[in-house]
């Protein structure tokens, strides 16, 4: 008999109990790969981060200056850049919204960079058609939407004089995403919304940089802020990845759901199993208490009882693993538009391992612990 | 001197605020190849003494020795050596582990020694042979009888081939036949293999297979008749 067997032995020798604590076990942990994989990409995981984004510092939804365009431009380690206006809209009934992005024809097809893909026949259309808008695939889709086709968006930041904020634009063309890109958004020109706007003209939401290869984005991100520092409107430069974090925030802390729920599922699971632990060490007392006389040391039994929490956590691990992966590989379509890249990341997966080591010892110890203080001639007298 | 010698040993158990002496000054030896029993009536200390020859428990008082090491002056872990190479033990409820086979329950004290798997093995087999038990090495302790669960559990007591056999009552749940047989196990296990052997017991068929009684009796020994 190796030690391992004994072990093994000692895992199923209730096989009903250890098998309803791998399912907990199991449970938590979907819970925790699925939910982490939802946040990595809801929050935009593979957003290219060199690309940095300039917006008012005081809020989001402040604008700033088109004329800092050209000094943003001329700034050392600065490859390009581009300036956009962004707006919620709703087709046709008001609970049916969109985002609207006002952009620079010639600019901003550099920003987007290979996320999408647009043909030369669209960005020509685009460029060519005043109250042209560029759809993405998703939103074409869902709305039936074809290449010269009108539609009238009303927006919630793009007044004319007058107090309408209706807009027709033309579809010049249809965007697609790829590695899953969220296409559910419009574009239109930014010309075309300014000139007939009425109020907020000649200002943007953000301005989009694209650092020079081999400038650092930290020392560009200070060049900007450092130059409109004294300005009447101050900037705040930020990675796009950090931008989106920061956008989705004003809607909903999903970090925080996603740790809550993901907090909640732990600790009512981890009580059950450690209750379980408890009791299943406190009823091998007796044996504990035999061991010891045997000659066995408190090192060897304290190692049996933490490898046969630790096998249970591993266990209920790999089945949450092999879960979550299938569960990922369903939720993908249908979240698409939510959350446009969710994956298993090697990285979740082994946080969850650190975790389930952590969730183990300290399932364990206490109760092994305990166990190990009575001495042996009254661990025998146990019933 | 060899054996055991127990001088001068003093037992208090605290119950709540008060202290319970369940017995002092008690002194006795058992020479090597002894085969004794300890009667007496319940509460006497007959199980606290077997506990305190067997290194388990220690006195408040006085000193145990075996074979010239004294035990009351050995650590924790040196104790739980000492058990292991030199003393063998059999309870009144087998005590044995369910989730192991009969062959597995006798080789867990091997796992302690530096014996290979081989010789682990070949050690069993014969150890369960000798016991009449070789047809039911592979039967877990709840589908054996009481008798044969407890001659397991000799056989367990025997594996690293020690010294002493401490027995607790070894006969307490079998009936008569099986009784017998576990017996007559241990005189052989004294007559022919030499071992020292110290059992407590309520049962008068049991002390008498024993070379000798001692009655335990308000801390005090009373030496009874011999077999």
């Amino acid at each position: 008999m190796h030690r391992l067997t004994f072990i093994r032995r000692g895992m199923t020798r209730r096989p009903v109990r250890s098998a309803l604590l791998i399912t907990s076990i199991a449970i938590a942990f979907f819970i925790y790969l699925v939910l982490t994989s939802f946040e990595r990409g809801f929050l935009g995981g593979e957003v290219e981060s060199e690309r940095l984004v300039v917006s008012n510092k005081i809020g989001d939804a402040l604008t700033l200056p088109i004329s800092y365009s050209d000094k943003i431009l001329a700034l050392p380690g600065i490859a390009s850049a581009t300036y956009m206006a962004r707006s919620r809209a709703t087709y046709r009934t008001p609970s049916n919204f969109l985002g609207l992005t006002a952009v620079e024809p010639d600019s901003f097809p550099a920003f987007i960079g290979d996320e999408y893909d647009i043909s030369a026949e669209t960005l020509a259309r685009f460029r060519q058609t005043r109250n042209g808008v560029i759809v993405g695939r998703s939103i074409a889709t869902q709305e039936g939407w074809v290449v010269g086709q009108k539609i009238t968006l009303n927006t919630s930041s793009f007044f004319r004089a007058d107090g309408s904020s209706d807009f027709e634009f033309e579809i010049a063309g249809i965007l697609d995403g790829r590695k899953s890109a969220d296409t559910h958004f419009v574009m239109a020109r930014y010309d075309y919304i300014n000139s007939e706007r009425g109020v907020d003209r000649d200002t943007v939401s953000n301005f989009g940089v694209l650092p020079r290869s081999g400038a650092h984005a930290d020392d560009v991100i200070k060049a900007v802020d450092t130059l409109f520092a004294n300005s009447a409107y101050q900037t705040r430069t930020r990675t796009e990845a950090e931008f989106m974090r920061d956008f989705i925030a004003q809607f909903a802390d999903i970090a925080t759901i996603v740790r809550l729920v993901v907090g909640v599922a732990f600790v009512t699971i981890l009580m059950i199993v450690a209750n379980t632990m408890v009791f299943a060490i406190r009823e091998r007392t007796k044996e504990i208490g035999l061991l010891k006389v045997l000659g066995f040391s408190r090192r060897f039994i304290l190692g049996n009882v933490l490898a046969e929490t630790f096998s249970l956590f591993a266990a209920g691990l790999a089945l949450a693993v092999c879960l979550a992966y299938a569960a990922i590989i369903l939720l993908r379509e249908p979240l698409h538009t939510v959350v446009p890249d969710m994956s298993l990341a090697p990285a979740t997966v082994l946080q969850a391992i650190g975790l389930s080591a952590v969730l183990a010892a300290a399932t364990a110890v206490i109760p092994a612990y305990g166990a190990m203080r009575v001495p042996p001639h009254a661990a025998l007298r146990e019933k | 001197m060899d054996g055991i010698l127990i001088s001068n040993v003093r037992k208090d158990y605290r119950l709540g605020r008060n202290t319970v002496t369940i017995f002092s000054d008690l002194t006795m030896t058992i020479a090597p190849g002894d085969f004794v029993a300890i009667v007496g009536p319940s509460g006497s200390g007959k199980s606290t003494l077997l506990n305190l020859i067997g290194g388990i428990d220690r006195p408040d008082q006085g000193e145990i020795d075996f074979e010239h090491a004294r035990l009351s002056r050995m650590s924790e872990s040196a104790l739980a050596r000492w058990r292991a190479a030199n003393v063998g033990f059999v309870f009144q409820f087998y005590n044995l582990m369910p989730m192991l086979t009969a062959e597995q329950n006798v080789e867990l004290p091997l796992l302690l020694t530096s014996l290979s798997a081989r010789q682990r093995r070949e050690r069993v087999e014969t150890l369960l042979s000798m016991l009449g038990l070789a047809d039911r090495r592979r039967h877990l302790p709840s589908e054996l009888s009481g008798g044969q669960q407890q001659r397991v559990g000799i056989a367990r007591a025997l594996a690293s081939d020690p010294k002493l056999l401490l027995c607790d009552e070894p006969t307490g749940d079998l009936d008569r036949e099986s009784a017998d047989e576990v017996l007559t196990m241990l005189r052989i296990l004294n007559t022919e293999l030499g071992k020292t052997i110290v059992m407590v017991t309520h049962d008068d068929a049991a002390a008498r297979s024993a070379r000798r009684q001692l009655r335990l009796d308000k801390g005090k020994f009373i030496e009874a008749e011999a077999a």
